[in-house]
């Protein structure tokens, strides 16, 4: 099967992730890849990115995801995004602290291309989000999204929940009327579980994430191709590798078939049970 | 060089790894690249592994090539493998170079074969003419063709596991006191 017709049946997920990077200028507690300031940045690189997505469009990948880390922190990423957006459908997510002055001009090409831009906000209330995700993460985003919505640019916001099925209702209508708000519509807001990897196995948080639970989604790494962008996660400094296809990248083919006879040889009946994006 | 344990094996190189114990430090070291492990290990096995040859023979030229690659790692390890599959200690200590080949070997083809692993391993060029002679006259052009690749694929293996300083198994360690030949 190729790996046209492994997207087309749904064997892969047609979204191709890229890690830009892994550094962070937040430190959160449930960080999947223990990115915080300081850490070793393992850039992927523009131009390999823009190279890889040509080849992936070409295989018959429909869309691009990036993460981090925190992508804009690195310069071009907006300019990045547009060029992967002029291309294919693209998500970027972010932690939504940089969106001002010149970045949030550069930031206005997107308006007019396929992209979203996805925000994480846990909790209507300061105190609550930023226990988690840090100091004056609540207000820089309460203030960059609108900033966002209102030059065009889409956005979704991502809330990262302990036990989603346990959440207080009227804290989750506080933030539903909070991102309504801000401009996000319902439809564009993701509610998903802590994942246990990373950071958050060291402080015993989230579900299990492993190949049973997780979708086939190529994601491609400074250290290789995983099975998902839930998959190069770090703990302890030590980079995860159970879920490593393989270290070629390139060409994007190589680990694509890759992901797409692992994914054939899962057993029947064996979906993802973690609808986490 | 990390070896990766079982649980952190990447998921095309599972299938390589034992249900139960630890992986060679081969396998756990090979996990780190899976797309290169899942094409290696089975040629490697394929080479030095059951085939028409006789474990003995393949013994012979692996222990002897190790042993002359001065690869710590492939000696002691194919010591063991070598007694399993027969050879008497005093066979093993010859092939390690500890005693001459001629006083301990009687079997003239076997002799030959010796002969022909020294030139492969550590030879320049093509094998004498002499030593070629004695081993088409001992083996068949596919037994020749078969070894000779065992004795490249072992150089291999050699350098990989000296260059890596890969860890011999603490089982086999134990078992090389027991024989009498740490």
């Amino acid at each position: 099967m190729s790996v046209a017709e492994a997207i087309a049946v749904g064997e892969i997920s047609g979204r191709l992730w890229f890690y830009a990077n892994y550094h962070c200028n937040l430190r959160c507690s449930y960080c999947l890849t223990e990115s915080a300031p300081g850490v070793d940045r393992r850039e992927f690189g523009r131009e390999k990115i823009v190279e890889r997505a040509r080849e992936a469009k070409e295989l018959g990948f429909t869309a691009f995801g990036v993460t981090g880390g925190e992508p804009f922190l690195l310069d071009y990423m907006p300019e990045l995004i547009a060029a992967l957006g002029s291309e294919l459908s693209t998500i970027v997510l972010s932690n939504g602290t940089v969106f001002n002055g010149r970045r949030l001009r550069e930031m206005e090409p997107l308006a007019d291309l396929p992209v979203q831009v996805q925000i994480s906000l846990d909790h209507p209330e300061p105190d609550a989000n930023d226990q988690m995700r840090g100091p004056e993460n609540f207000r820089k985003v309460v203030e960059a999204v609108p900033r966002l919505v209102d030059r065009g640019i889409g956005v979704r916001i991502a809330t990262t929940l302990e036990d989603p099925d346990e959440a207080d209702p009227h804290e989750m209508e506080r933030l539903c009327e909070l991102h309504r708000a801000m401009g996000v519509p319902d439809e564009d807001h993701v509610v998903r579980p802590i994942v246990n990897r990373g950071r958050a196995v060291t402080n015993d948080m989230g579900v299990l994430a492993g190949f049973e639970q997780l979708g086939p989604e190529l994601t491609l790494t400074a250290d290789g191709a995983f099975y998902s962008p839930f998959a190069p996660t770090v703990r302890g400094g030590e980079l995860d590798t159970d879920l490593l296809v393989s270290r070629t990248t390139s060409p994007v083919r190589e680990p694509a078939e890759m992901l797409a006879r692992i994914a054939g040889n899962r057993p029947a009946g064996n979906d993802a049970s973690i609808g986490i994006r | 060089m990390p070896l990766i344990e079982a649980e952190q094996a990447p998921i095309l190189a599972r299938p390589f790894y034992p249900d139960e114990g630890a992986p060679s430090p081969i396998t756990a070291s090979l996990a780190s690249v899976p797309e290169v492990l899942e094409v290696t290990l089975p040629f490697v096995g394929r080479i030095l592994g059951p085939s028409a040859v006789d474990a003995r023979t393949k013994e012979i030229v692996i222990l002897r090539c190790s042993a002359l690659m001065e690869c710590r790692y492939c000696v002691e390890t194919h010591t063991a493998v070598a007694l399993d599959c027969g050879l008497s200690r005093a066979e093993v200590r010859a092939l390690r170079g500890e005693w001459e080949a001629e006083a301990v070997f009687t079997d003239e083809d076997e002799l030959a074969l010796i002969a022909w692993v020294d030139a492969v391993a550590v030879g320049r060029g093509p094998a004498p003419e002499e030593v070629t002679a004695r081993a088409t006259e001992a083996m068949s052009h596919p037994e020749l063709v078969e070894l000779t690749l065992v004795a490249g694929a072992t150089l291999m293996l050699n350098r990989y596991c000296s260059a890596l300083g890969l860890p011999t198994s603490p089982a086999t360690l134990a078992r090389l006191g027991e024989e009498g030949l740490h």
